[in-house]
């Protein structure tokens, strides 16, 4: 019996420098599952590799029960897998709403879109406060209105899993909280599996059921947000960096 | 035959691999293939021919003068053009282009599209392997090979020149070490113009001037500096010589007609098979 | 104050209606042009359509798309000489020669697009300069293909059907108008497709783009051949249309010449473009008593467009409204 996604002995090296060292975890569907871990800890590496834009050196990456490591970005976005940038990234010159729009042609592509499309659209729009902004400038927007963009894009895909990518950072706490609703919603309506990565411990521990906390490249702990942050490995790992984040 | 177009491919190629020294210089630190280069090497190649013809001018004076034009033209070219443009590489690329045609279309507006003689400096030559090789044609590959000891020596002794390699190797670092990107980039272009300059005039009194002059041996460089994919001093010497012979002896034996297509030819097959460049530095 | 009055979809279809008149205007105007205006001037009107084919053709791949090609005189120029010589030498009818030199160009542009089109950087603009002075080269010295520098004469007309014959000026002008409003129509229609909103995103943000799920290499391959195969198309249209080639007509002038005329229209807007090739052709036309200056004039062009607005008139057109709101 095969988990939604399976990570097996996933390893990655640069050069000489071992960023993923043999890692294996699982994620259910459905779940909501988080990675943290200190900076250069392997995270985003880790989150680049399902989503096809490292081949990794050893180990493979399994999605419902296919193997996806070492496939092209767009072709592990097509299987239903989505995600978000750390960097700002957008299609400026569009508006929110074409945005939108070309995530779902990028899946099923129409000459026309459909009505079923923009009805798709509008929902979407909706669903992440974005409606207002429709007719806007995407390169006009400020930079968390252009995450949520990307995020609202995303889900234009149709995905079953969505890899999300530091997405809290920056934001107010006001804005994290709309966020994590909004979260909590995609996967709990839509049933989208949920794979976040963060650095705003707040964010995570409220939001994720289980988390994986890697440093220096590998796992060093697994379990729910009670037992991460309770786990004596973990408090070393981030000794020093607590203040910043607890 | 063979050893009359073994020289000449040697020479050609030394000129190639002078502009190709300050491209690859140019295109490694500001990430513009400056084809400008080609429209400095005409009009530095006009301004030494009128230093000698009108001002009398001993040649060694005027390529020193057509240096410090070409050093000047890249300066103002790189300071009140692509600087502008920091961070668009298409519009730099753009205006790169731009500049290359126009420059040598002034070249046409200011003194036609006749060509020009340009005066014989060192006439007589010597007996190499029975051929009688002119001391023009030597001067050219002696200047080039100082040229490329004084560029090396340049960029590994002095601080400028270390600054220079460092940017070359990863820019961002460079400046958040302190090294000033501006002077860095002002030095580059200079010494790419003087290069292409000294190139012009050099070839010159063997080939003779005119405005469309620039537009093979900018391209010719161009190959050197891609296939050679960024690689030290001496590759880019070696690729220029390289080329010049190869083009020299193709096109007597293999075709004239195809000469210089046959050049763009390998190396667009090349680039399409190695998109990372023959040494894996693209 | 008037906004606030009418709805947004109200003054969509407004815009939409003040658009649409303009272009019926012009059409009809270009429909009437030849019997109302001197033949010299009909004359220059089938360059300026061709012109508009061309870099609308190249807006395609370049403005809409992404990458920046300095080749597309020569594929102007490969169609040019394939239909020339599919009709003069292997007998073809032009109505034959014509779609073949189009599909030829596009199985070019995509052989060289392919591989070229994964270069990183400024590669693949550098080769498709490259690419452009070699196709240059190897028609300027095919002499016992092309007869080189002594220019291919004698090229048929298209053959006449239904009574009509295309061997008058008039008639020429009538048949490329046509095929220009088809190809003009027809690129409007895909950029505005679901494939254009494709085209754009891969323009605006590759990753993005392969995030999303677009075959992000294939697309632009696609959007390459497709304006080069126009391109390629127009080339046949002007071959049959003067009747005789020179190789100088395709060197790389003529490609540097699109990308201008793009520039200065608006790289991105399709009748940006157009409008810029409308305008160089007059230009060219008004001063073909002095070339030298005519190049100039285009590269100070160029350099003036990309420092005062880089997106060209339509750019201008947009800051223009963009004060009025």
């Amino acid at each position: 019996m095969s988990a939604f996604l399976e990570v097996k002995n996933l390893r990655k090296e640069f050069g000489g420098v071992v960023a993923v060292d043999d890692n294996t975890f699982s994620v259910q569907q459905g779940e909501r599952l988080g990675i943290i871990g200190p900076n250069g800890a392997g995270k985003t590496t880790t989150f680049n590799m399902i989503a096809g834009y490292f081949k990794p050196t050893a180990g493979t990456i399994e999605y419902e029960g296919r193997k996806i490591s070492g496939l092209k970005p767009h072709k592990i976005s097509q299987m239903g897998i989505g995600r978000t940038f750390q960097i700002a990234r957008a299609f400026g010159e569009m508006t929110v709403y074409d945005h939108v729009l070309t995530g779902l042609l990028a899946h099923h592509l129409h000459l026309r879109p459909t009505a079923e499309q923009h009805e798709r659209v509008e929902y979407i729009l909706e669903l992440t406060k974005l409606a207002a902004f429709r007719d806007n400038l995407v390169k006009n927007l400020t930079i968390a209105s252009q995450r949520r963009i990307v995020l609202a894009t995303a889900l234009g895909t149709g995905p079953k899993l969505l890899l999300l990518d530091e997405l809290m950072a920056g934001l107010t706490f006001v804005e994290i909280d709309e966020t994590l609703e909004e979260l909590r919603s995609i996967n709990e309506k839509m049933g989208i599996t949920l794979i976040v990565v963060e650095h705003v411990m707040k964010a995570i521990m409220q939001l994720c059921q289980r988390i994986i906390v890697l440093n220096y490249g590998k796992i060093i702990a697994q379990g729910t947000p009670k037992e991460v942050a309770n786990d004596k490995t973990v408090i070393e790992a981030y000794l020093g960096e607590e203040e910043t984040y607890a | 035959m063979f050893l009359q177009q073994l020289i000449n491919g040697i020479i050609i190629g030394a000129s190639y691999a002078l502009i190709a020294l300050g491209l690859n210089l140019i295109w490694s630190i500001t990430d513009i293939p400056d084809f400008s280069q080609g429209g400095i090497y005409v009009i530095t190649a006009y301004v030494a021919y009128f230093a000698v013809k009108l001002a009398g001018f001993p040649f060694v004076l005027s390529l020193l003068l057509a240096m410090v034009v070409g050093a000047a033209m890249a300066f103002c070219i790189e300071r009140f053009l692509y600087r502008r443009f920091t961070g668009h590489g298409r519009i730099q690329l753009l205006c790169a282009i731009a500049l290359f045609f126009l420059l040598s279309n002034l070249a046409i507006l200011f003194w036609t599209a006749k060509t020009k003689i340009f005066p014989s400096y060192l006439p007589g030559g010597l007996t190499l392997f029975g051929l009688m090789v002119s001391y023009q044609r030597i001067v050219v590959l002696v200047v080039a090979l100082a040229l490329f000891v004084a560029v090396y020596l340049f960029i590994m002794r002095t601080k400028i020149g270390k600054a220079i390699r460092a940017a070359s190797q990863d820019r961002e670092a460079a400046e958040v070490v302190g090294i000033n990107i501006s002077t860095v980039n002002s030095a580059v272009f200079m010494i790419g113009g003087a290069l292409s300059a000294t190139a012009a005039i050099l070839i010159s009194p063997l080939y003779s001037v005119f405005p469309t002059m620039g537009d093979l041996p900018l391209l010719k460089s161009l190959v050197v500096v891609i296939l050679g994919g960024f690689g030290s001093v001496a590759g880019v010497l070696i690729g220029g010589l390289g080329l010049g012979i190869v083009e020299s002896l193709g096109g007597v034996y293999i075709s004239a007609a195809y000469q210089h297509g046959f050049t763009f030819f390998v190396l667009i097959l090349v680039l399409l098979f190695f998109p990372k460049g023959l040494f894996g530095r693209v | 104050m008037t906004d606030t009055v009418l709805t947004k979809k109200q003054r969509q279809k407004r815009t939409r209606t003040r658009n649409l008149i303009i272009i019926a205007v012009v059409l009809a105007l270009l429909a009437i042009l030849p019997q109302v205006t001197s033949d010299y001037i009909t004359y220059v009107a089938v360059l300026a359509i061709i012109y508009a084919i061309l870099t609308g053709s190249y807006d395609l791949t370049t403005g809409y798309t992404g990458p920046l090609t300095f080749c597309h005189g020569a594929f102007y120029g490969i169609g040019a000489y394939a239909s020339a010589l599919l009709t003069l030498k292997a007998g073809f009818p032009f109505w034959v020669a014509f779609p073949l030199s189009g599909i030829m160009v596009f199985i070019f542009a995509a052989i060289i697009g392919y591989p070229g089109l994964r270069l990183q950087g400024h590669y693949f603009a550098v080769t498709t300069f490259f690419f452009g002075h070699f196709i240059y080269l190897v028609i300027l010295n095919s002499v016992s293909l092309t007869n080189g520098p002594m220019g291919l004469r004698n090229i048929p007309p298209p053959e006449g059907f239904l009574g009509i014959t295309f061997t008058s000026l008039n008639s020429s002008y009538y048949l490329i108008f046509i095929f220009g409003v088809i190809a003009v129509a027809f690129l409007y229609f895909l950029v505005n497709s679901g494939i254009g909103k494709i085209l754009i995103s891969i323009r605006e943000n590759e990753e993005l783009s392969q995030a999303i799920g677009v075959n992000t290499a294939l697309y632009k391959v696609l959007a390459f051949s497709i304006g080069a195969g126009i391109a390629g198309l127009a080339g046949s249209l002007f071959a049959h249309f003067f009747r005789l080639l020179h190789p100088t007509t395709f060197a790389w002038m003529t490609s540097e010449m699109v990308v201008i005329m793009a520039l200065v229209g608006g790289l991105g807007t399709l009748i940006g473009p157009i409008i810029g090739a409308g305008i160089v052709t007059l230009i060219l036309e008004l001063m073909r008593f002095a070339p030298e200056f005519r190049f100039i004039i285009w590269s100070v062009a160029l350099i003036a467009v990309l420092i005062i607005e880089p997106r060209g008139l339509m750019g201008l057109v947009r800051r223009i409204q963009g004060g009025k709101k």
